[in-house]
């Protein structure tokens, strides 16, 4: 009964949705009122402007850069939240962890994962810093560490990924996104503009480019290490089983 | 006809209602929250594919690319935005999730609504 309602009301909406879509511009129509005012100004000027081929990274780091520093914020503070309802894994001693999974993992595949994740993080590495000119930057990139840290602590336990990920290497990385945008929007102040103003107008014409340039790569950089650590932390922290802590002999 | 020219558009319908589907018929919160997460990508897919455009290319500007045929670069930030808040937001739903399990030892909504019942009659009496 309750199946039947729900999908009476789901359908009731679903047409109503469609008849939205009915109505809507054509998909890609170039002339249509999504591609007006603010578009065609950043597609024609954000090379020069932001001083990176990917429009994309120039509007998430320099045109939204105070949206991207809120977006940084909200994601440390899910780690905050996470920590706070499930702890952190303890500090200082050693502690075994049992393994939970049912079917020990085969040797092909630990033999699959050992070799893959350098690999892999190599990836991540080249999609951070090469985020200006080619699809990918600071999130992107992190998100591809952290899911290289996962495999890794899903096949080898997480005892074995927390002693290559020590929790005093991991702690001061987590907030370096939100650290380094402030860092680089009080060095706009000093250089004479706004907050996160990335050409700074007291320094000379002719540097200004490298300037953008080289702040742009160091957010990048701050955005890829703490979202890593941000995910590594909530999966460490999901994993930990406080009933499976032993005491160390 | 427009509704066909913008099937797009349709998948993101569809995927939505099947998204509220499992939120609403599902009893299992995980699975309501693998729900809530079909419903956020129908609506990063509705986003992006707002701004196609026929035959477009990705807005870098390498190699002389000419801006007018590059597709709309607005929707892309801010889906990226939208997909690490929705990140934050599951991580967090499953941390409450993995409590309440550790809790109530069941992840059936019907179970624990009925505990809450029962506890607040006992305080009552």
């Amino acid at each position: 009964m309750k199946k039947i309602i729900s999908l009476l009301f789901i359908s009731a909406l679903g047409v109503l949705l469609l008849f939205v879509v009915a109505s809507m511009p054509r998909m890609g129509d170039p002339e249509s009122p999504t591609r007006e005012h603010v578009i065609p100004r950043y597609l024609e000027n954000a090379e020069e402007e932001t001083n990176s081929p990917n429009v994309i990274t120039g509007i998430i780091l320099n045109y939204r850069g105070y949206d991207t520093s809120g977006e940084v914020t909200v994601i440390f503070c899910a780690l905050a939240c996470v920590l706070a309802i499930l702890g952190r894994e303890k500090r200082g001693r050693i502690h075994s962890y049992v393994d939970r999974s049912p079917v020990p993992a085969s040797p092909v595949v630990k033999t699959m994962v050992r070799f893959l994740a350098p690999f892999i993080i190599l990836f991540s590495v080249y999609t951070i810093l090469h985020g200006e000119i080619s699809p990918g930057g600071g999130f992107q990139g992190g998100a591809i560490v952290g899911a290289s840290i996962i495999i890794f602590t899903t096949i080898f336990g997480l005892w074995e990924a927390s002693r290559r990920i020590p929790q005093k290497f991991r702690v001061p990385l987590e907030g370096s996104a939100f650290i380094i945008f402030f860092i680089v929007g009080i060095l706009g102040i000093v250089g004479g503009g706004n907050f996160l103003t990335y050409a700074w107008p007291n320094i000379a014409n002719n540097l200004q480019p490298s300037v953008v340039l080289w702040l742009t790569i160091i957010v990048e950089i701050g955005i890829g290490l703490g979202g890593a650590m941000v995910l590594i932390s909530i999966l460490f922290a999901m994993m930990r089983e406080e009933e499976a802590i032993a005491p160390t002999a | 006809m427009r509704l066909l020219h913008n099937y797009h558009y349709i998948g993101a319908v569809i995927l939505f209602c099947i998204g509220l589907y499992t939120v609403i018929v599902r009893r299992n919160i995980i699975k309501k929250l693998i729900g809530l997460n079909i419903m956020e990508t129908a609506v990063f897919f509705f986003y992006i594919s707002l701004g196609y455009v026929d035959n477009g290319i990705a807005p870098i500007r390498v190699g002389g690319a000419d801006p007018s045929k590059m597709v709309n670069p607005i929707p892309q930030a801010l889906i990226l935005t939208g997909i690490v808040v929705a990140v934050s937001v599951t991580a967090l739903a499953l941390s409450l999730v993995i409590l309440l399990y550790r809790q109530f030892g069941t992840l059936d909504v019907d179970h624990l609504m009925r505990d809450e019942a029962e506890e607040a009659k006992e305080a009552g009496e």
